[in-house]
């Protein structure tokens, strides 16, 4: 008996996940929004980029590279004027040119690439575990359980983000690994925030309390229905976050707190150039670096704004 | 409109933020590990410096006399004494000059915010749709991907390295000197009449709060253009347009009051980051304010200055909210207090 | 308006003492159990930091709900958000937290005279 009603349910969530993916308007009207699929054609880009450096590419080497023949530092292409470099574009044996200790900086930008997406999707995973558990909970069993949890992740929220990471950063002290931890506790409330809306929503439902008479236990009923209907907003949510977050890395290693000198991590790269090569026009050493920051950040922005409007108006109400 | 019994509620709510700041500070530098007296030591010290410096800092005291130490010196302004950085100096006077300057930065950048942020809004929600409306959104989720710490960098090579129309670092030109009266240099300049140097001190700031105001101008118009949109589908508006043009405009105009009421809220949110893109604006512009200060102490492990410092910024964010909050109850008096 | 404590003073403070008393007994527990894997001293100071956390996170919440209350109502308003949260069940949860802190502070602190 027990088991009949389990395998039903089952069947019925999945279908129903399924036939509202194939049959919702969403996709369709993600893949009509011109900005969200060139934020998609981004994202892929940056992530097809990440997979060849991590196979092909050997982070040691990009950290000690002599470059042997001329190990002078050489502007993009070798000349350090923009014109110039677009001119030499045929014969270009470092597109993007060399660094202070005359290392590849094409290399190591693409490198840069893997570690952002890693490290951004460690962050970004653990903080929607993180959040998702105390959301359902915060939301299951509400009352006074609900208000400490919500509370705490209200306190929390209302620091920003940069600077609450700084103060962990304070407490834990420097490190790649520290920062991620950081950062991931700084990303958690907001993940809290929009499963508990979410959540909330479904245990309204009746079909919940349905379930409960038959007799399944809590954490069967919270994973079984609430996290398959809260699905929609979580993506969005680890969308929009995954932008913040590498952007927020990249920041506390751009101020000394997260990668460590050698690592080819975009934000250490802007370090170098603010430092060493502003005033005297090393223009290629910030430009780069930071143009596939910036560029893999819009990617993520523009899908996960992409996909809140898609979800409209369903969405509006649970994601911010 | 808005009570004195209002305002004096929720100034009284800054002790309680404050005590609880306060508490969580010292609780959490209570549980992190490392030892100040080590710090203050230094690595080398001996055992017994060490053990002397834990005495006269108090550190073998019971917990609960520290912790009534603290507040009752945090109660005198008393903000201890700096560890690292200028050691033995006090924390309050360190940053007496040190968060104007900062404080102005963020005031400027968030002019800068308001004055682009409000019109691209209005502009977008009027033309919707339009080839404007895209072109603002694109930009407004470019605006919020851009890091600082690349926007900063480019503009100062552009600008400042390239065509020399703008300095590249610190507050005012060299041939100044900052005077004292404030700590805010605009003001200051303005106060005793320099108004060569205040030119200078405005020029100075132009790039870092264009650089830091970027991401409120994004936030604003989004919201600006949400609400401005909001308002114009409500039937008064609609009423309007039947009427013709002309009174369409007029009541545009109510309406934009409306349409600001979110938008204030969105701007005391933004403060604080705001305090966090000061951060990194600071340290692209060698600008010697806190920003750049908070980064210095807690490389140095100088916790004093730290713990100083978010205090200071607790202050600062809930003042700024209570502003937006009185600006909030003044734009729409059905708001009960 | 009787002349006895007024209900918005006296459901408050039960709530409080009642957290208080619980926080007491944890706080008692706690130094107890720390003092087994070290020094009775640090297990003091580690009892009333994490006491001194629930506190300070309760009154944050506090003045946030009684501060913002208002204004995430009106902003639930604006942006049609429907949610259960409400300003009056915020601030008896918060209550119930700086209570139970306050109880974990004074037991460690009390427990100090051993030293």
């Amino acid at each position: 008996m027990s088991t009949e009603t389990e395998t039903a349910a089952e069947e019925r969530a999945s279908r129903s996940l399924l036939d509202r993916l194939r049959a919702s308007p969403f996709l369709s009207e993600l893949l009509s929004n011109r900005l969200a699929v060139f934020g998609l054609t981004l994202i892929v880009t940056m992530a097809v980029m990440a997979v060849y450096a991590r196979l092909f590419l050997d982070p040691e080497a990009l950290a000690h590279t002599e470059l042997g023949t001329n190990p002078s530092l050489a502007g993009p292409c070798g000349d350090p004027t923009v014109l110039g470099a677009l001119q030499n574009f045929a014969s270009c044996q470092f597109p993007f040119g060399t660094d202070l200790q005359a290392r590849d900086l094409f290399l190591r930008t693409v490198y840069g690439a893997w570690l952002a997406m890693k490290y951004g999707t460690i962050i970004v995973v653990a903080s929607t575990t993180f959040g998702v558990g105390l959301g359902i909970i915060a939301a299951y069993y509400g009352g006074w359980i609900d208000n400490v949890i919500m509370r705490t992740m209200d306190v929390l929220l209302a620091f920003p983000s940069l600077l609450l990471a700084l103060a962990l950063v304070a407490i834990f002290g420097v490190g790649l690994w520290k920062a991620v931890i950081a950062l991931t506790l700084v990303y958690t409330p907001r993940f809290a925030r929009v499963v508990r809306g979410a959540a909330l929503k479904v245990l309204e439902d009746e079909y919940i309390d349905a379930t409960e008479a038959l007799g399944a236990r809590d954490g069967r009923v919270l994973l079984r229905h609430v996290l398959p209907n809260s699905l929609a907003p979580i993506t969005v949510q680890s969308t929009l976050n995954f932008g913040l977050a590498i952007i927020d890395l990249a920041a506390l290693s751009f101020l000394g707190f997260g990668a460590q000198a050698g690592t080819p991590s975009w934000g250490l790269m802007l370090t170098n150039g603010v430092d060493n090569g502003l005033l005297t026009g090393q223009w290629w050493w910030s430009f780069f670096p930071g143009l596939f920051l910036a560029v893999t950040v819009l990617g993520f922005n523009l899908l996960g704004d992409g996909m809140r409007d898609a979800l409209d108006p369903r969405m509006r109400e649970t994601v911010d | 409109m808005i009570s004195k019994r209002y305002i004096v509620k929720r100034l009284l709510l800054l002790i309680p933020v404050l005590l609880g700041v306060a508490t969580l500070v010292f609780s959490i530098l209570q549980l992190s590990p490392g030892n100040p007296a080590r710090v203050i030591a230094g690595e080398r010290a001996s055992e017994a410096a060490v053990r002397e410096i834990e005495r006269r800092l108090g550190l073998n005291d019971p917990i609960w006399v520290q912790y009534g130490r603290f507040l009752w010196d945090l109660l005198h302004l008393d903000l201890g004494e700096s560890y690292v950085y200028r050691r033995g100096q006090p924390v309050a006077g360190l940053l007496r000059w040190k968060f104007p300057i900062t404080m102005e930065l963020a005031v400027f950048g968030q002019l800068a915010g308001i004055l682009f942020g409000i019109p691209i809004g209005i502009i977008s929600a009027v033309k919707q749709d339009s080839l404007t409306d895209h072109l603002s959104r694109f930009g407004a989720l470019t605006g919020i991907s851009v890091p600082i710490f690349w926007s900063g960098p480019l503009l100062i090579l552009l600008f400042s390295v390239t065509l020399g129309w703008f300095p590249t670092s610190t507050r005012i030109g060299s041939e100044y000197t900052a005077p004292q009266v404030t700590g805010l240099l605009t003001v200051d300049t303005l106060l005793l009449g320099q108004y060569e140097a205040f030119i200078s001190a405005v020029h100075h700031l132009f790039l870092p709060s264009l650089v830091i105001g970027v991401y409120s101008m994004a936030l604003i118009s989004r919201m600006m253009r949400s609400s401005m949109l909001e308002v114009i589908r409500k039937d008064y508006i609609r009423t309007a347009r039947a009427k013709g043009q002309g009174a369409k405009i007029t009541l545009m105009k109510h309406g934009f009051r409306n349409a600001l009421i979110p938008v204030v809220t969105v701007i005391g949110i933004q403060f604080g980051s705001l305090l966090g893109g000061a951060v990194l604006t600071e340290t692209v512009f060698a600008i010697p304010g806190v920003g750049k200060l908070l980064v210095t102490v807690i490389q140095d492990g100088d916790y004093p200055v730290v713990q100083g410092i978010v205090l200071v910024f607790a202050v600062v964010f809930t003042l700024v909210n209570l502003l937006v909050d009185l600006t909030y109850s003044y734009l729409d008096p059905r708001i009960e207090q | 308006m009787s002349l006895s404590v007024p209900d918005q003073i006296r459901a408050p403070g039960r709530r409080l003492v009642t957290a208080a008393l619980a926080g007491a007994i944890a706080g008692g527990v706690a130094v107890a159990v720390f003092t087994i894997d070290g020094d009775f001293r640090t297990a003091t100071e580690q009892v009333f930091s994490l006491g001194a956390l629930a506190f300070g996170l309760g009154l944050l919440g506090w003045s946030g709900s009684v501060m913002a209350g208002t204004g995430i109502e009106n902003m639930q308003r604006y942006m049609k958000t429907r949610s259960n949260w409400t300003e009056a069940d915020s601030r008896r949860a918060m209550t119930r937290l700086i209570g139970f802190g306050l109880g974990v502070m004074l037991v460690a602190s009390v427990s100090t005279v051993g030293l």
